[in-house]
């Protein structure tokens, strides 16, 4: 255990030493508070159209008063999420990639192993590292954004949202502590370092970005600019009772989007913060109760990610000597 | 010139025994293969939910696909090119000048008769050859399969089409080799120099159409380019940065070219925003300095 806490606070060390990563993090922490102030002065945007077009009513001597746009705060965090899920993940390959990199390339394996260190010691203490730099990371992501949602789009928050936040926080911190342990693990089991770059890079593209693209390229509704549904001026129930004679398509196109890790990251995200709007201002426990398949998928394929990672960083394995 | 050849020939072989670029390969070459069918799966399937519609008498709209052209079945492959092949070409170009390097060959290289702009360019036209088979090969199997979907070779002028889309594909592909070798030039770890033009190409492909149309990441994932917002601190925004938006560029000249009717404006400035981006890799990579390729690797 002891041996364990040594090796997870040099590499906390390591981590802050390295100008490389803290680039990467920042270049991340930058984008997401970017996308929150483009959604808010695209909220501004509506909010004046709005204001224009009440003007003109009441100049053309109209009683109409139409609904306001409503501010919901946390759906301004939609694109900050979508970059957590893509770049996020990349980024979080490379850290993972990177812990077991840097001993092959320096050797320092035999070193480490020279020492009476137990069997679990080296991958809990990676592990551990990048658990806790996560954790920091994400709180300094999601308190960025916070802050930048409260000062550029004004909004306050209450209580409940501020449970919504924290809950988003943690989904967003096992998703990615799941793809840091799967390139750790990777980088000990493969003899050349080069291969495990290949999965990992091969397994981001294919479940980020090709497996969702797909699912959404799928779906009848997204085939026309606007929606098909609205295009052909079909009421809600009517589109749900003409989709179900499509049930096997629809299948087809959910079992494809489900079986990308990346989308029930996104599904249980968007509900919890309220961004999917059949969930917005829903009760937690109605979230919950919509979405916990999504929540629990995410945590077992992250304990999954952590156990391979325990599992195949052996001194047997680390030790192997590269063709 | 023979230098040049030489160099292009060595890039090809070397190619050739390459692991990453060949995994990214297969990938891509898999994505266009099956994107025919995904567009003629859902295509069919929105007709088969107009006409329900229909027969239900709940819409009297004409069907969104009766005149649509049989290149609509191939517009997913823009999306797979803006993803799978720039991330392709971005490593290709890295691994083409981080390989000299890493081996320390370079040394053994430039004590020939050798000038470095001859060296870069040999590479460049390698790698471009290589690129060209790609994309002529799979420019074959989406002539193909379209044809098969449509039950009848595709029209002249469609053919045209579609060879036009692939070789605006292989100048784009080509600005993001550019970008990748001097990357792996530049870089001093072989993770820095991969994760740099990723970056780069990251704020391409998301940050830039997000800033100009305040289009969410995922939905650039389209392969139609994002809709600005017409007035506005958007409509400001999206002249500054649309010509640097090179894939959005891409987006657009390619549903110009391929006919697809959702996308509008004029292909000449999309074309030029291209061209321009592999003319300005070109010249920074040929104006590299002797003692920069030559650079040691930290680890």
């Amino acid at each position: 255990m002891t041996s364990a806490l040594v090796i997870a606070r040099k590499e906390l060390l390591d981590l802050r030493r390295n100008r490389f990563l803290l680039a990467i993090l920042g270049f991340v922490l930058v984008a997401v508070v970017i996308s929150v102030v483009v959604s808010a002065t695209q909220f501004g945007a509506k909010l004046d159209a709005y204001i224009a077009y009440v003007d003109a009513l009441r100049a053309a001597g109209s009683a109409t008063n139409p609904a306001a746009p409503q501010l919901f705060p946390l759906q301004l965090l939609r694109g900050s999420i979508e970059y957590l899920e893509i770049l996020g993940a990349l980024f979080a390959i490379v850290m993972g990639y990177g812990m077991i990199a840097k001993e092959k390339q320096r050797a320092t394996l035999q070193l480490i192993y020279s020492r009476p260190i137990g069997r679990y010691s080296l991958p809990a203490g990676k592990l551990l590292a990048l658990a806790v730099a996560w954790l920091i990371a994400v709180a300094v992501i999601f308190g960025a954004v916070t802050a930048t949602v409260a000062i550029v789009g004004h909004a306050q928050f209450a209580f409940i949202d501020a449970q919504r936040l924290i809950i988003a926080a943690a989904t967003a911190w096992g998703y990615l502590l799941l793809w840091s342990a799967l390139a750790l693990g990777l980088a000990s089991t493969t003899k050349r370092l080069s291969t495990a770059l290949i999965i990992a890079l091969v397994l981001w593209l294919t479940v980020v970005l090709i497996l969702p693209q797909i699912g959404d390229t799928m779906d009848p509704d997204n085939q026309v600019p606007g929606g098909l549904f609205k295009s052909l001026a079909i009421a809600k129930p009517d589109e749900k009772a003409v989709l179900a004679n499509f049930a096997g398509f629809d299948t087809v196109r959910n079992g494809l989007e489900v079986s990308s890790i990346t989308k029930h990251y996104e599904r249980f995200t968007f509900a919890v913060l309220g961004i999917k709007d059949q969930y917005n201002q829903q009760p937690l426990a109605a979230v919950w109760t919509g979405t916990w398949n999504n929540a629990i998928a995410l945590w077992l394929a992250a304990f999954a990610a952590l156990g391979f990672a325990i599992l195949t960083t052996t001194r047997t394995k680390l030790l192997r000597r590269t063709s | 010139m023979t230098a040049v050849l030489t160099m292009a020939r060595q890039e090809l072989v070397a190619l050739r025994r390459e692991r990453l670029p060949l995994v990214l390969l297969i990938v891509f070459v898999v994505m266009v293969s099956v994107s025919s069918l995904i567009g003629w799966l859902t295509n069919t399937t929105v007709s088969n939910v107009w006409q329900k519609t229909v027969q239900a008498g709940l819409t009297q709209a004409p069907n969104p696909f009766a005149d649509v052209s049989p290149l609509y079945y191939a517009r997913n492959t823009v999306i797979y090119l803006v993803l799978i092949g720039a991330l392709m070409a971005i490593v290709v170009g890295v691994t083409s000048t981080m390989r000299d390097r890493k081996a320390r060959t370079i040394d053994l290289v430039l004590s020939r008769p050798i000038r470095v702009p001859a060296y870069l360019l040999g590479k460049l036209a390698g790698i471009g050859a290589w690129l060209a088979m790609i994309l002529a090969a799979v420019a074959v199997i989406s002539w193909a399969s379209i044809s098969i979907i449509a039950s009848g070779p595709l029209a002249a002028g469609d053919s045209l089409r579609l060879a036009g889309f692939y070789a605006v594909a292989w100048v784009l592909l080509l600005a993001f080799v550019a970008l990748g070798m001097l990357s792996g030039i530049y870089a001093s770890r072989e993770t820095t120099a991969l994760l740099v033009p990723i970056s780069i190409w990251s704020i391409v492909a998301f940050v830039l159409p997000q800033i100009g149309t305040s289009a969410n990441p995922v939905s650039l994932l389209n392969p139609v380019p994002s809709v600005k917002i017409p007035g506005g601190a958007f409509d400001t925004l999206n002249t500054v940065v649309s010509p640097l938006s090179v894939t959005e560029q891409f987006k657009t000249a390619s549903g110009l070219i391929m006919a697809n009717p959702e996308v509008t404006g004029s292909l000449a400035p999309s074309l030029f925003v291209i061209v321009l981006a592999f003319a300005v890799g070109a010249i920074a990579l040929l104006a590299t300095k002797r003692d920069r390729i030559r650079g040691a690797l930290r680890d």
